[in-house]
């Protein structure tokens, strides 16, 4: 009797775990389907940065989006295996490289959309404008101004030279910033050039090692480090919180003849098997407007690219630096081969 | 014997548990052929640029972690064992607690706490000496736990006989003593070293680069899987070589305790200084592995409630990790009963073999298992690729292992005449093990399922990787939060992992609690 009790809960138990398997299975299923006013999104760009900025989409569309955020270079691998069942309908991420990378494996759609085409210069977007430029960044020096004298440095690659030992702070090789760097450095520099620098930058940053660029500022500001390799914008994010810290950020090879300063941009493409094209298209026509851009941009003190579109007061003014001349669409096809030398050089 | 049921051959049984060790088997042969058909130049370059320093840095930390939980764990089960003080049975069973916290949450409480805002910047926490701490305060209690056991049954004649031939105390314990808890310790230590080698969370959040960590970032950074599956294949063969290798000295090791004879020690009492010493001692190691994360994460959390915190999307996490790890759970029960069932009925070779293969998880640290799963469903089933089957297949894949050792020895416990007797009575195998046998082994293999739903609840690595839009779990949501370095905002979760663990954690060492 108690066995035949024990038999029933048994049976009554894989019913309900049936059942739960079922709502599992409508749940993906739901998401196969995909009701038509939902999107997702693939997102390499940090929630925080970009929820608002989606957030104002959904309330002025009603287009509900669900994002998920991780890696771009893990977000396109996983593009590429999920093939025509992905349910990615849109694409972004903080560096043009893994945008081109997806484009190359046939990954993006391409668009027509005059009104996107007149929001982002050509340099700024896919040659098939299937990804688009939002905002643009640079990868800068942040000195501490105890430590160093702005006319002290005016080259990235002076960085690997042996007066620097002991005071450079730099990103950890996973870092999609210094991986576009060195792509940018290999293509102006070549290869051995390139090589030596990082080798010299190794043994320049010793245990400086860090894996957010938020330590690195912090580092400078403390004095640990004289100089950092970051963004340009995680130097404001750290004045916004410490408006005392002794630190300054410089645009490097500005001189005749230079390579430019490093630029690279955040962007979105449509997937290629999305299901909701109309409605991923606004979205991609949303942030590629002017107030998108403005929006886009300001969350993270970037660039807008948009001409008319003014960039925070507190940034160094367009117009007053150059960037390096490297079209951003090859970050794409240099980023393994930067990859392969940042790993020979041994940065971790 | 009862010649006329004894061999109907249960071939149904068979064929699902042949199936199931083939498909768990299947991802590992994927990565193998994958590495070894990589084109020479990555193997090359990997030699060049990594293996070294991956197989110093990972052999290096085992090493350190393995001498810091030998003096911890040893020392603590000697006290607790050999002198009676005031709490004594309170920290017996304390001192397990660390395992309750996973890795990931101790690496990033540490990062804090030895952080260069911290209150403690005594070395950085990004360094070995920081993840040789963390990973020594979590792991301490396997040796601990395992000296303990083996103290309780251990035969103080032995010392006794060495102290009256004339034997220094030292001496006693160095010539008798411990060599007598050698297999003790050495089971505790393998475990540690098994840990070291496979973990993620610590080594990620501290960003030491081991063999674990080198094949997340090389399937996370890179556009082809290749020199991931090679690091990934050295990685399962390192682990292979150190299990038999540690069975084989296991083996050669063996020696016995006569019963006869045999005498419990003395426990001595402290006075009240000796009291004051061996609680601060207990008190501090207890306080560095569990107490003060704990604190701060209980400190961190009402910090993050006051703020709305927890809000529905907390509960989606909670409710995705309930739900992954339940059908994780259920569905390893239920594969493992076959492979369970015949290794013990019927130990034919072939039997034995699916029984073992299930034991492959073992040796498939987290990245590995979840790059294996990649692969085989992007190759194979690209139909199920990002859903949450794949998840729940590698969870499966993975704590099979520890279900199966509590699932083993219920039915060991179950004698075969009743199952013999129910089919005499023209049962079939299936409707008697279903009518006869489960129902007297329900206790062993509901401690089974708890044990794979709580491990699963903590997985992070595999999650990391395979998990389906919209499906962040508790674990997940920790190191997002915690990599970020939002402290607070990681904390809620983490202390609910902590705190689901610790009932079955306390049930686990109470087992070994009658032999006190």
């Amino acid at each position: 009797m108690n066995q035949f009790h024990f038999h029933r809960i048994l049976s009554s138990s894989s019913g309900r775990l049936l059942a739960v398997l079922l709502a599992l299975w409508t749940l993906t299923a739901a998401v196969e389907a995909g009701a038509a006013d939902r999107l997702v999104v693939y997102s390499g760009r940090a929630e925080r940065l970009i929820k608002p900025v989606l957030d104002a989409f959904q309330a002025k569309t009603g287009i509900q989006v669900d994002l998920l955020s991780s890696g771009a270079t893990e977000l396109v691998n996983r593009l590429q295996a999920e093939g025509d069942r992905t349910q990615a309908d849109l694409l972004i991420t903080n560096d043009a490289g893994s945008l081109e990378r997806a484009r190359e494996l046939g990954l993006l759609l391409p668009l027509d959309l005059k009104e996107v085409e007149r929001g982002v210069p050509a340099p700024f977007r896919a040659v098939d404008n299937s990804w688009i430029g939002l905002s643009g960044r640079f990868w800068i020096l942040v000195y501490n101004r105890r430590q160093v004298k702005p006319g002290e440095i005016t080259s990235i690659l002076e960085l690997g030279d042996p007066n620097w030992k002991g005071k450079v702070a730099i990103p950890n090789a996973g870092s999609e910033y210094l991986q576009a760097g060195v792509s940018v450095i290999k293509a102006v520099y070549g290869d051995e050039r390139t090589e030596r620098f990082l080798q010299g930058l190794k043994a320049n940053a010793g245990t400086s090692v860090f894996g957010k660029s938020s330590q690195i500022v912090e580092a400078v500001a403390k004095g640990e480090a004289a100089v950092g390799l970051v963004n340009h914008y995680y130097v404001y994010r750290h004045l916004a919180a410490h408006p005392d810290a002794p630190i300054a950020l410089l645009m490097l090879d500005q001189q005749d003849g230079g390579m430019g300063a490093i630029m690279n941009v955040a962007g979105v493409g449509v997937a290629k098997h999305s299901r909701h094209r109309a409605a991923a298209k606004r979205l991609v026509e949303f942030l590629a407007s002017q107030d998108g851009q403005k929006l886009f941009a300001d969350l993270n003190k970037e660039y807008p690219l948009h001409p008319d579109v003014a960039a925070d007061p507190a940034l160094p003014k367009r117009d007053s630096f150059r960037a390096a001349a490297v079209p951003l669409a090859k970050l794409g096809e240099l980023r393994e081969p930067a990859m392969n030398l940042i790993e020979r050089a041994g940065l971790r | 014997m009862g010649v006329a049921v004894r061999q109907s051959f249960p071939s149904s049984l068979s064929v699902i548990a042949v199936a199931v060790a083939g498909l768990i088997c299947l991802p590992v042969l994927l990565v193998t052929y994958l590495a070894l058909s990589t084109d020479r130049s990555v193997w090359g370059r990997l030699w060049i640029t990594r293996i070294p320093e991956l197989l110093a840095n990972t052999g290096s930390l085992a090493l350190s972690v393995a001498a810091g939980t030998f003096l911890l764990g040893v020392s603590l089960a000697w006290l607790v064992v050999r002198y009676d003080f005031p709490g004594r049975r309170t920290w017996e069973w304390a001192l397990a607690l660390p395992l309750a916290m996973p890795t990931y949450v101790l690496a990033y409480v540490y990062s804090y706490l030895l952080g260069s805002g911290g209150p403690f910047p005594l070395f950085p926490p990004h360094s070995f000496a920081g993840v040789t701490l963390v990973m020594t305060l979590d792991t301490f209690p396997f040796v601990y736990l395992l000296t303990r056991a083996a103290l309780l049954n251990f035969n103080v004649s032995f010392e006794e006989v060495a102290r009256v031939c004339g034997t220094s105390r030292v001496r006693v314990w160095l010539r008798v003593t411990l060599p007598l808890l050698r297999p003790a310790i050495v089971a505790g230590l393998s475990l540690v070293i098994l840990y070291v080698v496979s973990d993620f969370g610590a080594v990620s959040l501290l960003r030491y680069q081991t063999f674990t960590y080198a094949v997340y970032q090389q399937v996370t950074g890179r556009y082809d899987h290749a020199a991931a599956s090679i690091l990934s294949l050295l990685l399962v063969l390192s682990a292979l070589i150190f299990l038999l290798a540690e069975r084989w000295f296991r083996q050669r090791s063996r020696f016995y305790q006569t019963t006869g004879r045999y005498r419990a020690s003395q426990r001595k009492r402290c006075r009240l200084l000796g009291t004051i010493l061996v609680t601060g001692y207990l008190a501090l190691v207890l306080g560095v592995s569990f107490g003060a994360p704990a604190w701060l994460l209980l400190r961190w959390s009402v910090g993050a409630v006051a703020e709305g915190a927890l809000d529905s999307r907390f509960l989606g996490f909670v409710w995705n990790s309930v739900l992954l790890s339940g059908l994780a759970a259920t569905a390893a029960v239920v594969i493992g009963t076959p492979l369970a069932y015949l290794a013990t009925r019927w130990p034919s070779r072939l039997n034995q073999l699916c029984f073992q293969a299930a034991y492959v998880g073992y040796v498939l640290p987290g990245p590995v298992g979840a790059l294996a799963l990649l692969l085989l469903f992007s190759h194979l089933a690209p139909f199920w690729y990002g859903t949450a089957l794949v998840l729940i297949i590698a969870y499966i894949v993975h704590f099979l292992p520890a279900g199966l050792q509590t699932m083993e020895p219920a039915l060991q416990q179950v004698t075969p005449n009743l199952e013999e007797a129910s089919r005499s009575l023209g049962f079939g195998t299936l409707r008697t093990l279903w009518r006869v046998t489960l129902p007297l082994v329900r206790g062993g293999f509901v401690a089974a399922w708890v044990l794979m739903f709580l491990q699963c609840m903590k997985e992070l690595p595999a999650t990391l990787l395979l998990r389906p839009v919209g499906f962040d779990t508790l674990a997940v949501r920790v190191w997002l939060e915690a990599s970020e370095e939002y402290y607070q905002l990681a904390a809620p979760s983490a202390l609910l992992i902590v705190v689901m663990t610790l009932p079955a954690l306390l049930l686990l060492v109470s087992k070994d609690w009658r032999a006190a």
